[in-house]
This record gives C-alpha cells, structure tokens and sequence, in this order.
C-alpha cells in the first residue's frame, strides 16, 4: 500500500496538498468514468433500463454527488493546465501565485458550474 | 525557557518517543539541543551531525513534520514549548535519528556527479574557460549539501525504491548545464530511463524544503525539457 504515501502531507506545504488532491481526483474520475460507461452501457439492456438509471442522476438528492463531481473535475482539469505548463518548464518562479490562481480559478468554475446544475435540476 | 523534546526513537527493533526537558537560550540550535540530551540525560540518543553550520548536511531531521537541518533551526525561532523531532521519511532508520543514506548516494552516484570530458590529457592539462553566464547556468544547483531533505519528502520517491529523487536528477542537472562537461549522452541515458525524470509528478516540496534553496524541482524540470529533445533527437537519428 505505498501508494497510500501519495495523501502524507503532514508538515508539508500547499504545494504537496496540490499533488495528493491531484490524485484523489484523478481516482474519482476514474471510478466516475467506469460508473458513466456502466450506465451508458446499460441501454443493451434496453431503453426502459437506461433511462431508470440515468433518471437516478436527475434528482435533487443527487445533485450533492454532481457537485462534488464537477469540483474534482475542474480541479483535475485546471491544476492539470497548471502541471503541464510547469513540466514544459515554464514559470517555474510563478509557481505561488499561479498555484493560487489555479485554486481561485476552480472555486470560481466550480460555483458558476454548480449554479447552473442546480437550475437545470431544480428546472428553474 | 524550558521547551520538551520528543524524540522518536528506534532500538532495531521497535520504535518510541522518549521526552526530554532541554533549557533552551537564546540562540540554541535543535542539534545543540540534542547534544545537551546525550551529555546529560541518555548517552544512547543516536543522531548524525559533523559540522555544526549547515554545510555538511548530516543532521537533517523532522522537525515539528518538516525536514530541516538542525544546526540550523533555532530552538526559540520555532515558537512552540513542544518540539518533535524525528529520522527523515522515505529512508530506513538504523538507529533513532540516524538513517540509511547508502541508497540515497548509490543514485547519487548512478548519474555520474563529476565532470566527463572526452579526451582527459593529464600530462598537458589545460584550463577550462568558462563566462560568468556559463557558471550561473549550475551554479545554483551546484550549492546541494546532500541532505536528502528533498528526497524525504518527495511522493515519487517514497512511492518507488529505484526512483532516482530530486537530489541525483539535480547533480545530473548541474553537471549537464556546465560548459566544461561532455557527458551529456551518458547522464542523458541515465534520466531518461525508467526510474529518471519522468517519474517526477511536480509536488515541488523538494524546492519547499531545501535548506540551501536550491530548487530541486526546477533542476528536475530543465532536465525534463533536455530529456524530450534528446529522446527526440535519438528517435529521429535511428529513423
């Protein structure tokens, strides 16, 4: 269970927090991918089946696992941007302040994205 | 001031904290403080240490979950009345505070830390010229004591054994961006393997914990760029 040293960050800065949420996300996508495909694949077992299931994902009381979906998701996505940029060996000297925009930028994304899941369940 | 000093300690066989009461004064360093615990309360306190003023870079420890040089790092300047102190991660501990570094210096070792030049001529040495641009191209990275702080606290290395760390990528570095060296292809074959650069996920602790600021992670990403150009290169020459 080495793997499990990747979430160790006692003592250590946002840069190292930055790394372990960085792969929990990146281990929620992954098991969201299997459950995604899973539902897709369930319409071979017909159009009623399917749209029970995907029906599941539309109400209220799922919308909390939506959310939290879409904030790995963004925060996946834009430290990803961030990782990238810094490998290509860019901006390292800004890698502060570019740490802090990536955690703004995915709170912003993340509550516009939210927002506007809730009024599409809500069918506000 | 009295300030408790909780040492994690280990006897080969199992480990535990013991407390000691140091009188810390203004100015006393942790390793001071440490050498106080052996000089009065237990002879048998293991810890590394030589040269008192952090160039050596034997007394790295945990202090209070962060790996520092204990020469260093104040008692006073830590401002808690309880100090932990600890052996480095993602090292095996051999006695207390004393870990295993014969790992540590085999990768260090593995990227050939030393200048190669392709005709060494011993009987006519000449002097190699270098510009000031030339020097400050290393020589930042030149300045690592080998205090394997940057290695303990390194995810990919505490998640995989033959990773070389930021330490040996770093050495490699500063070895190729020196205008004297000739043996980029050597090291090149070396980072660019399977347990070299690639295997850095940019958690840039390393660069965090320094004590010499030396930027490991900066070090480990311009050997990155060098690694994709000289894959490149070797892609398209065998085409």
């Amino acid at each position: 269970m080495r793997w499990l040293k990747w979430f160790e960050f006692r003592g250590k800065s946002l840069f190292h927090i930055s790394y372990s949420l960085h792969r929990l996300t990146g281990i929620v996508l992954v098991i969201y991918l299997v459950m995604h495909l899973s539902y897709l694949t369930s319409i071979r077992m017909g159009r009623e089946v399917y749209e029970y299931f995907t029906s599941i994902t539309l109400t209220p009381a799922f919308l909390i696992f939506d959310i939290l979906l879409v904030l790995a998701g963004v925060y996946h996505g834009v430290n990803g941007l961030r990782l990238i940029l810094h490998e290509f060996g860019l901006g390292y000297e800004l890698r502060r302040p570019l740490l802090y925009l990536c955690y703004l930028l995915t709170l912003v994304l993340w509550l516009y994205a939210s927002y506007q899941m809730y009024l599409f369940v809500m069918g506000v | 001031m009295d300030v408790i000093f909780r040492v994690r300690r280990f006897d080969g066989e199992k480990s535990y904290w013991s407390d000691f009461v140091i009188p810390a004064k203004k100015g006393m360093t942790v390793l001071e403080g440490l050498y106080y615990i052996k000089e009065n309360y237990d002879g048998s306190l293991a810890f590394r240490a030589s040269c008192r003023m952090g160039i050596c870079g034997s007394c790295a420890v945990k202090i209070n979950g962060r790996p520092v040089l204990a020469c260093e790092t104040q008692i006073l300047h830590l401002n808690s009345t309880t100090i932990k102190i600890e052996p480095l991660d993602n090292f095996e501990v051999i006695k207390d505070l004393v870990t295993e570094f014969d790992g540590f210096f085999t990768k260090h070792e593995a990227v050939k830390p030393y200048l190669i030049r392709k005709e060494d001529r011993y009987s006519e040495p000449e002097e190699l010229i270098q510009k000031p641009e030339q020097l400050y191209a290393y020589y930042k990275y030149s300045l690592c004591i080998k205090c394997g702080a940057c290695y303990s606290v390194c995810p990919a290395s505490s998640s995989r054994d033959d990773y070389l760390g930021p330490a040996a990528m770093t050495a490699a570095y500063r070895f190729i961006a020196d205008s004297r060296d000739e043996g980029d292809g050597e090291r090149m074959q070396i980072v660019c393997g399977d347990c070299g650069v690639w295997r850095c996920h940019f958690a840039a602790e390393c660069s965090e914990v320094c004590p010499k600021k030396v930027e490991p992670a900066k070090a480990v990403q311009k050997l990155r760029f060098r690694s994709s150009i000289y894959m490149l290169k070797k892609f398209f020459i065998r085409w």
